[in-house]
């Protein structure tokens, strides 16, 4: 993994060394200069060792959410770049058919003999490249004979072995050891792992392999590793990461056996060096090979960088990982980075006295920050390191979930750490808690030294100091400076932080008029909430053309968490009043119940920090639970079945014709077909040369807005276009509903629908390479578009109409554009294969029928599922992998629990004499022990319950936008979860306090209250 | 007023219907983890329902401790200690926590009062504690504040009482629950002789009308000629009592460190 967010790993590695190196320097320059300081500070550390292990927990999350972040990423780019090594072997580049950027039309789409023979002539003593060899390749039906289990499209691939010398470990057997296929019969055959283990099979199996309905027996030699040479990885483009069931023979035998005698589907190019180093030469290679093609006058072919792409997708892939699982996991940096504050605020807290006293003897406010930075770098170094390192394991752990996730792809996720992404971790991690820590000292550094050794609190100041009116002022200009940036740039995300800055720094601004603390606190709490929860008719209306990103689900957060809390604890009063009214029925509790409620409201800056930090991950935990299950319930819905219940997918080289009457023509076949309701076909254009279409700008029908782009064109059947019920999000002017469109594709030729993928903003970060223009996702209404469609082989054309664009919900199972199957006829010929749809009676069990059908169909390859499975077997991956995502971010709520133990810890310190007047005026162990269990319990469901209600806040915003409302997405809220999270933040917090409830309730009473 | 000496120590107080508190022997030794601090050397003593008695001493004589371990705030090292009849070693922490709340108030040298909670709020703990209903709690907090000429203030947080209040509103804590016995540790202590007298005289008035048993101890001579009897300890034992026939301020006197 090479950057984040754009900017390159080893710049934030030196940016944060530096960073590192100068806190260092600061702590060296005490140590040198000013030891007795740097002395105070230290020997502070052992005086509450349980104290001081929270304050380590506390210091060190930061750090391990980093790490945990860094290490997923390098695990999922070494793991993924291991793999494209694993799988290409020697292999760098791939010579394949494609016809995009040619004017020639062909009606075959390979790769010509002769354009071997013109690479072999021009290359072969090239010194960059170790070899070239042919292959040909095709998906086949395969029983295992044996062990009667089969695959219906597994990857038969025929190589050349004299031409293999330039890719020596590309077949090997399991144990490593090369294999010459020279000697090889005609009948016999290398199956790749992925076969084996699908089939059962073994070294001296026999298989039969169907083609065009033939059945072939072959005898199994070996089992091979994975690898593009054993057709494990599809050999025609772009790196794909999904392995497949594979077969290896001779080169002739597989062009025998295919009936391709003369046709090539690649050549793969071996660069020289070996398996990693070859790549830095693709550049040089592909432009010779580019070069060579030319000169031979080979039209119609393509140089796929294979390796290097395949490294780059598993580098982006790292990436977006690494991004993703840090932002998420900025809720709990925000709240560690609070927590840090609040335990140094604390900690200066206790020691005012004896700070006090240190300026009383000539010590000066500078001096104190020493001492403070030097305890607090002690601390830091060490949890920083702490924090690295179980980063690691929380990654380990993580990985151990990815890996099961991704089993299913063939693809093994191995731990890997890169000592660059230890070192970001650790010196982010110390650098943020020496800026932190900086910046709370500073502020304990100015003290009254009297009222410090009397141990008396500040008194509270009707107005602000001019210093922060100034604050306020610069504060509340760049807040408006950077509204206007976001309305200019049309960026949400500068606008949103501008009128919040804005409206925050308002506060010292109103309060050097001396207008009431609680009056401006709850004033501006209630704007910039009411601004962030402002119902998104209104926000519509407002901000009509504004983009936003993840960033602003953690600026919402941040914010309308700060916003609650503001008036939640300057409103405490209220509470207490509520509580007061319950009086009697609380019985003996009361007294309690009193000073568990009283003490935090008094307390308004700890109550209000350890809020915030349990609040923040509770909202971002909530908000991605709800996100997760209403979007899984999305795709989930019976809609995005289109009206169908079993998906067959027809083997090209084993067409199935009629599948009703193949099913009742099949010896094997127990599908009863009069279960079906109706059997509709998508007709798909040749896989190799694919499809491609543009835009007409409007009004012309000779003016494109960008050349050919490739997107699946798909014909439908009458029967497919009669039966479905695919629902739309878009549908052009003048048709009533979505039948109506369906209908008029199905009777008007030169119509088309297509899925909402394609629309700007519908798409995410892998939105397809063509986009619509002219309309919106929002849109439920459009002018019909015209569009040109092309077949890339042989180049003809047809203009179509759009008139529907299928719903968010749908499009993910039905992907594509979809005409009439006259209109796909005109342009694409005969289709390359069918995919067939069934409509079962209901009351049949779909699962059961694709079972059935593909037992019937066996010989056919035919590949049967029931859609509903399919649908729910995706959506537990991805619910699966977002659980992971909401996990790692519930890591925060340790932050927000070690807060609690952290103030339960310091309030029995503080409150000792307290608690020994309260125990000679009749209050029991248990009820002193009580009043602390319940005043966590107090802060602790403020900080979980307003978490929860701003998301719920949030959700039903987002919800009910015109955005989401176009996609059809319900807002379903998993309560269990939800209750989950609760439970989990409220019961930790509640163990947490154990302890030191324990401890104030062993105080000797005595002891407590001597004064001496 | 004609102080005259009555008992020293260690001699056994006779017992006596009369005896609210008697004390047998106490000895009271302090574990340091590096050696052993004898705070009380075998007191024995006994005070009489409706007495006031003030214990005065030089720093570190064990006053506070003898107050401590009378009330059943501390535990004694050997000995007995009585109260009402009742040795207060046999009762378990809730029973003597209970006991407390029910029949001993509390005064102490820095008020002592929860800043979280208003004036009203600290003077009905001891009741809500004890199982008294809420109104009546707050009934009886409102007439111990009348009593000290705080009703007015009931709203307010101890930050914003003088010192003179904030130790009328402890008064007003110790008298809610019209406890049978009160223990002052230095309750003028943190005060100016003005506040100081205020108040003694508070104590002196509930002393004579509701017939309460006070305990206080002082460094002040002035202070303590408010006491019916005044007991002298030096280094953990007592040395000295005085009784006078009425109590009333005598501001010549000195203090008896000095």
């Amino acid at each position: 993994m090479n950057s984040l967010f754009g900017i390159p790993m080893n710049s934030i590695m030196v940016v944060l060394l530096v960073g590192l190196g100068l806190s260092l320097a600061v702590v060296g320059y005490v140590v040198l200069r000013n030891r007795i300081m740097f002395r105070m500070g230290v020997r502070n550390i052992p005086r509450r060792v349980a104290q001081s292990v929270l304050i380590v927990i506390g210091l060190m999350l930061s750090t391990l959410i980093i790490s945990a972040a860094l290490t997923t990423g390098d695990t999922v780019d070494h793991s993924i770049t291991k793999l494209a090594y694993d799988w290409l072997g020697h292999m760098d580049e791939a010579v394949v058919f494609n016809a995009d950027e040619s004017t020639e039309a062909t009606d075959k789409a390979v790769v010509p003999e002769s354009a071997l023979a013109v690479l072999q002539t021009a290359l072969a003593n090239d010194p960059d490249i170790d070899g070239i060899t042919p292959a040909i390749f095709e998906s086949l039906p395969i029983i295992d004979n044996r062990t009667n289990l089969s695959s219906p499209a597994a990857t038969m691939i025929g190589v050349d072995p004299s031409t293999l010398d330039g890719f020596p470990e590309n077949i090997v057997t399991r144990d490593g050891k090369p294999v010459d296929l020279t000697g090889i019969a005609d009948d016999e055959i290398y199956l790749n792992k992925k076969a084996a283990k699908e089939l059962d099979a073994r070294p001296g199996d026999e298989v039969t392999i169907f083609v065009q309905g033939f059945p072939h027996t072959f005898k199994v030699v070996d089992i091979v590793k994975d690898n593009a040479f054993t057709g494990a990885i599809n050999l025609q483009g772009q790196g794909e990461s999904i392995v497949t069931e594979g077969m290896v023979t001779r080169l002739d035998v597989a062009q025998n056996l295919l009936g391709r005698e003369g046709e090539l589907d690649a050549v793969a190019i071996s660069n020289r060096g070996g398996v990693r180093d070859s790549i830095g030469l693709t550049d040089v290679v592909t432009t010779k090979v580019e070069a060579a093609l030319k000169a031979g006058n080979i039209p119609n072919l393509e140089v796929a960088k294979m390796k290097q792409e395949f490294v780059d997708d598993a580098e982006l892939f790292g990436n977006v990982m690494t991004t993703m699982f840090v932002v998420m996991g900025l809720f709990s940096i925000a709240a560690g980075i609070l927590l840090i504050f609040m335990i140094f605020v604390m900690l200066a807290a206790e020691r005012k006295p004896e700070m006090g006293m240190t300026r009383a003897l000539g010590a000066k406010r500078s001096q104190l920050v020493q001492s403070f930075l030097s305890e607090g770098m002690t601390y830091n170094l060490g949890s920083a390191l702490i924090g690295a390192a179980l980063g690691v394991l929380v990654a380990l752990a993580m990985t151990r979930i990815m890996a099961s996730l991704f089993s299913q792809f063939g693809i093994s996720i191995e731990p890997y750490v890169t000592p660059r992404s230890l070192i970001i971790a650790y010196s982010l991690g110390v650098v943020v808690t020496f800026i932190t820590v900086l910046f709370s000292s500073w502020r304990a550094s100015h003290l009254n030294i009297v009222r410090a050794i009397r141990d008396i609190p500040e008194p509270t100041y009707r107005r602000t100091t001019l210093r922060s009116l100034i604050f306020g002022i610069i504060g509340m200009l760049l807040g408006a400076f950077l509204g206007w940036v976001g309305i200019a740039s049309g960026i949400l995300f500068p606008h949103a932080l501008g009128v919040s800055l804005f409206l925050l720094c308002s506060i010292p601004i109103l309060r050097r008029f001396a207008l009431p603390e609680r009056l401006v606190f709850t004033v501006v709490g209630l704007l910039l909430l009411g601004w962030w929860a402002m119902p998104p008719v209104l926000y519509e209306a407002i901000y009509p053309q504004m983009d936003s990103d993840i960033e602003m689900f953690f600026l919402s957060g941040i914010m309308m968490v700060t916003a609650t809390t503001f008036v939640l604890v300057y409103n405490s009063d209220l509470i207490l009043l509520g509580i007061q009214r319950l009086g009697g029925r609380l019985g003996s509790i009361l007294p309690a119940v009193r000073i568990a409620v009283a003490y935090p409201l008094a307390n308004k800056f700890r109550t209000g920090m350890t809020m915030v930090m349990i609040s923040l991950v509770v909202f971002a935990v909530v908000v991605m639970s709800i996100m997760n299950t209403s979007f899984g319930e999305l795709f989930l819905r019976d809609d995005s079945r289109g009206g169908w219940d079993v998906v067959v997918q027809e083997n090209p080289n084993n067409p199935i014709g009629d599948l009703e009457a193949a099913l009742q023509q099949s010896p094997a076949s127990e599908v009863d077909t009069s279960r079906f309701a109706a059997v509709g076909a998508v007709l798909i254009p040749n896989l190799f040369t694919g499809s491609d279409l543009r835009q007409a700008k409007e009004g012309t029908t000779d003016s494109y807005y960008s050349g050919f782009e490739e997107h699946p064109i798909l014909g439908l059947d009458d029967e497919f276009l009669a039966t479905a019920s695919i629902p739309l999000q878009t549908r052009a002017v003048g048709y009533e509903s979505d039948a109506a469109v369906w209908e008029a594709v199905r009777s008007t030729p030169g119509l088309a629908v297509i899925d909402a993928f394609v629309v700007a903003g519908g798409g995410g970060p892998d939105a397809p390479e063509f986009q619509l223009e002219g309309v919106g996702d929002t849109d439920k209404v459009m002018d019909p578009i015209t569009l040109e469609i092309r077949d890339p082989a042989t180049k003809r054309t047809a203009t179509v109409t759009l008139i529907g664009i299928t719903n968010y919900g749908a499009s993910a199972s039905f992907f594509g554009m979809y005409l009439s199957e006259e209109t796909f006829n005109e342009v694409y010929g005969p289709p390359d294969f069918s995919r067939f749809f069934i409509k079962l009676e209901p009351g049949t069990n779909s699962s059961r029928v694709a079972k059935g059908i593909e037992a019937a169909l066996v010989t056919k390859g035919a590949q049967a599922d029931s859609l509903k499975d399919l649908i729910e077997e995706q959506q537990a991956t991805f619910s699966s992998f977002w659980y992971l995502i909401q996990g790692f971010m519930g890591m925060g709520l340790l932050v927000g629990i070690a807060a609690v133990g952290v103030i339960a810890f310091r309030s029995v310190v503080e409150r000792r004499q307290e608690i020994g007047m309260l125990r000679a005026i009749g209050f029991k162990r248990s009820t002193v022990a009580l009043g602390l269990l319940l005043e966590t319990s107090f802060i602790a469901i403020l900080g979980i319950v307003s978490g929860i209600a701003l998301a719920l806040l949030l959700c039903f915003n987002l919800f009910d936008s015109e955005e989401f409302a176009t996609i059809d997405l319900a807002l379903i809220v998993p309560w269990w979860q939800v209750i989950l999270v609760a439970a989990f933040a409220y019961g930790a917090s509640f163990l947490m306090t154990v302890v030191p409830s324990r401890q104030a309730s062993s105080i000797a009473i005595a002891e407590a209250l001597r004064y001496e | 007023m004609q102080a005259q000496p009555v008992k020293r120590t260690p001699e056994t107080p006779a017992s006596n219907q009369n005896d609210i508190i008697r004390a047998v022997d106490v000895v009271k030794t302090y574990n340091t983890g590096y050696s052993e601090v004898p705070a009380l050397r075998g007191v024995s003593l006994a005070v009489e329902k409706g007495e006031m008695v003030a214990i005065m001493g030089p720093s570190g004589c064990g006053k506070t401790t003898l107050l401590n371990c009378l009330s059943g705030l501390d535990d004694v090292s050997s000995g007995q200690v009585f109260v009402a009849g009742t040795d207060i070693a046999t009762l378990g922490d809730n029973a003597k926590t209970e006991y407390r709340a029910r029949n001993m108030g509390f005064i102490f040298q820095v008020y002592d009062l929860l800043p979280i909670l208003s004036t009203v709020e600290n003077a009905e703990l001891p009741l809500l504690v004890s199982g008294v209903s809420a109104r009546q709690a707050r009934e009886q907090a409102m007439t111990a504040l009348e009593l000290v000429h705080l009703a007015d203030w009931a709203r307010h947080r101890p930050a914003e009482l003088s010192g003179g209040q904030r130790q009328r509103v402890a008064v007003a804590r110790a008298l809610a629950n019209r406890p049978a016995i009160i223990w002052a540790d230095e309750p003028t202590g943190a005060l100016d002789s003005t506040n100081a007298e205020e108040i003694m005289s508070l104590l002196n008035q509930v002393n004579r009308q509701n017939g309460q048993t006070i305990v206080m101890v002082t460094h002040d001579a002035r202070m303590a000629a408010h006491a019916g009897r005044v007991i002298y300890m030096v280094d953990g034992l007592i040395v000295d009592e005085k009784r006078s026939d009425h109590a009333k301020p005598s501001p010549e006197s000195a203090t008896a460190e000095s």
